[in-house]
C-alpha cells in the first residue's frame, strides 16, 4: 500500500504564503461567513473564497475527491432538504411566504402542487454560498501545505512544542503504519482471510477486521517503546525545540495577516452592529418570480 | 496526596505520551484511509469506520490527552490523505470520542459505557456545527449526521474495543509491564 501526500510544489501564488498566514485567513473566513446570512456579505465573502481558491492553482483532478464529498453534501442539505422537503430552511427563513409556483405546475400530463418558497430558493442560495466558501478556504490545505510545516506553524501559532511535535511525529509514521497494515493483509489473506467475503450475522462480520486491526496496532504500540526511550536518551523536551523547516513572514503575509482581522471585524461589526445578522431576500429575487 | 498523584498521571504529556499519540493518530489516519471504500449511502461525510476503535482504545490504554491527540490529529491526517480538506468540527469530535473513554478510564468507569457517551458527545459536538456552518435544521442534522455516525461508531467500538483490550493485555503480561 503506496500512501502519498497529496501536496507538491506548483509555484503558485499560495505557495508563497506563509501556513501561519494562510491558517489565520482561513480560520477568519470561517467565522466570518458564519457569522451572518445577510446575502450581500455571503456573496463578498464567496467572491474573496473563490480569489484564494485560484491562487492555489489547483486541477480538477487533483480535487475531485473532495468535491464528490462536498457535492454530495450539498445535495443532501440544499436540495433535499431545503428545496424539496424545507426542513433544512427551520429555524432561519421565517414560515409562510411567496410561493414559486401558486397555481401549481403541470408535468407529464398531470398537475402537481408543490408548497416551495421563494424565500426557501434564496435561502438554498445563501446556504450554498456559505458552504462553498468555507470549502474552498479549508479543501487546498492538504493540496497545497507541505506535510513538514504543519509542526512548525502549529508551534509558532501558540501550540505547545510537545503537541506540535505530536503533529510533526504522527506524519513520519504514516507511511511506516501503512507498509506495516499491507504487510499484514498480506499475510493474513495468505491464510485465507476474506474481509468482504464469509458468512455469519452482522458481529461476526464486524469481527472479521479484528484479524487486520489488532496485530497492526499492537505492533505499533510495542514499537512505540523504543522510540520514546530514543526520544528520552537525546534528552527530548529539555531544552525549547527547534525546528529543521524555518518559517519566515514576508510583507505579504502580514499584509493577508491584516486583511483577515479587517475581513472578520467588518463582518462581525455589519452583523452585529448593524443588525445585517439575519436571513432577508432581496426586492429583485421576488421579482424574479412575479411575472 | 494519592488524588493528586492520580491526577497528574491522567494529563501527565512526557515523551511516552508523544509517542503514544503520535503513533496512534497516525494508525488512525491509515486505518480511516484503508477502510474509505465503505462509505454510507446518502451521507456524503460520514463513512464506515472500524478505525474508530483506535482513539477510543489509545483514551483507555494511554489516557484522555493521548486518546484526544489521536482522534484530533488522526481525523485530520485522514482528511488530508483522502483528498477531504480540513473540517475542525468533526476533527474535534473525533478527539472527544478519545478523550472521554480515556476520563471514564481515569475515574474506574465502565470502558462499555464511555463508548456511547464518547461517541454521543463527539459526534453530537460535530454534528452541531452544521448547525452554524451550514444552516442545517435539526432533522437534517440529526438524520443525515448524528445518527449514522453515532451509530456505526458504537458498533465498531463495542465490538472492537473488548479485543483490542484482550491483546493489549497479554501484550502488557508478555513485556511485564
Amino acid at each position: 500500500m503506496l500512501v502519498s501526500w497529496n501536496y507538491r510544489f506548483r509555484n503558485s501564488p499560495m505557495d508563497h504564503i506563509d501556513p501561519r498566514a494562510r491558517f489565520i485567513f482561513s480560520f477568519a473566513l470561517l467565522f466570518a461567513a458564519t457569522a451572518t446570512w445577510n446575502p450581500i456579505i455571503l456573496f463578498v465573502l464567496f467572491l474573496i473564497a473563490i480569489t484564494w481558491y485560484l491562487m492555489a492553482r489547483l486541477t480538477w483532478k487533483d480535487t475531485k475527491v473532495g468535491w464528490f464529498m462536498i457535492s454530495i453534501m450539498l445535495f443532501t442539505m440544499i436540495v433535499v432538504n431545503t428545496l424539496i422537503t424545507g426542513g433544512g430552511a427551520g429555524g432561519v427563513v421565517p414560515p409562510g411566504g411567496q410561493l414559486v409556483w401558486p397555481g401549481g405546475f403541470d408535468l407529464f400530463g398531470k398537475h402537481f402542487t408543490f408548497g416551495l418558497t421563494v424565500e426557501r430558493v434564496w435561502f438554498a442560495i445563501s446556504q450554498l454560498m456559505r458552504i462553498l466558501s468555507i470549502s474552498l478556504a479549508f479543501i487546498i490545505i492538504p493540496y497545497t501545505m507541505d506535510s513538514r510545516a504543519y509542526g512548525v506553524t502549529f508551534s509558532k501559532l501558540g501550540m505547545p512544542d510537545r503537541l506540535a511535535y505530536t503533529m510533526e511525529l504522527s506524519f513520519r509514521f504514516i507511511p511506516t503504519l501503512a507498509r506495516n497494515f499491507q504487510v499484514t493483509l498480506d499475510a493474513q489473506r495468505a491464510r485465507g482471510f476474506e474481509l468482504d467475503g464469509g458468512k455469519g450475522n452482522f458481529i461476526k462480520k464486524i469481527r472479521r477486521v479484528a484479524p487486520l486491526l489488532i496485530p497492526v496496532t499492537m505492533n505499533a504500540i510495542v514499537s512505540s517503546e523504543d522510540i520514546a526511550n530514543a526520544m528520552d536518551l537525546r534528552g527530548f523536551g529539555e531544552q525549547k525545540r527547534t525546528w529543521l523547516y524555518e518559517l519566515k513572514f514576508n510583507w505579504w503575509d502580514w499584509a493577508l495577516i491584516v486583511f483577515s482581522v479587517l475581513m472578520l471585524a467588518t463582518v462581525l461589526l455589519l452583523a452585529f452592529r448593524f443588525d445585517m445578522r439575519l436571513f432577508s431576500v432581496p426586492g429583485w429575487f421576488y421579482g424574479l418570480f412575479n411575472k | 496526596m494519592a488524588k493528586q498523584t492520580e491526577k497528574k498521571s491522567i494529563w501527565a504529556f512526557g515523551t511516552k505520551q508523544v509517542v503514544y499519540a503520535a503513533i496512534g493518530a497516525a494508525l488512525y489516519a491509515v486505518l480511516t484511509w484503508a477502510f474509505n471504500v465503505w462509505q454510507i449511502p446518502g451521507d456524503g461525510n460520514v463513512g464506515i469506520r472500524p478505525a474508530i476503535v483506535i482513539p477510543m482504545f489509545f483514551g483507555i490504554a494511554f489516557g484522555p490527552i493521548v486518546g484526544f491527540i489521536t482522534g484530533f490529529v488522526g481525523n485530520i491526517l485522514a482528511d488530508m490523505l483522502s483528498g477531504y480538506g480540513f473540517w475542525i468540527w468533526w476533527d474535534l469530535g473525533n478527539g472527544i470520542i478519545g478523550l472521554i473513554p480515556g476520563l471514564f478510564k481515569a475515574h474506574r468507569l465502565c470502558g462499555e459505557l464511555s463508548v456511547i457517551v464518547g461517541s454521543a458527545a463527539g459526534m453530537g459536538l460535530a454534528s452541531a456545527s452544521e448547525f452554524w456552518v451550514s444552516g442545517a435544521d435539526f432533522n437534517t442534522v440529526l438524520l443525515a449526521n448524528f445518527v449514522p455516525s453515532f451509530v456505526t461508531n458504537i458498533i465498531w467500538g463495542l465490538v472492537l474495543l473488548p479485543l483490542l483490550m484482550i491483546a493489549y493485555a497479554a501484550i502488557l503480561k508478555r513485556s511485564g509491564r
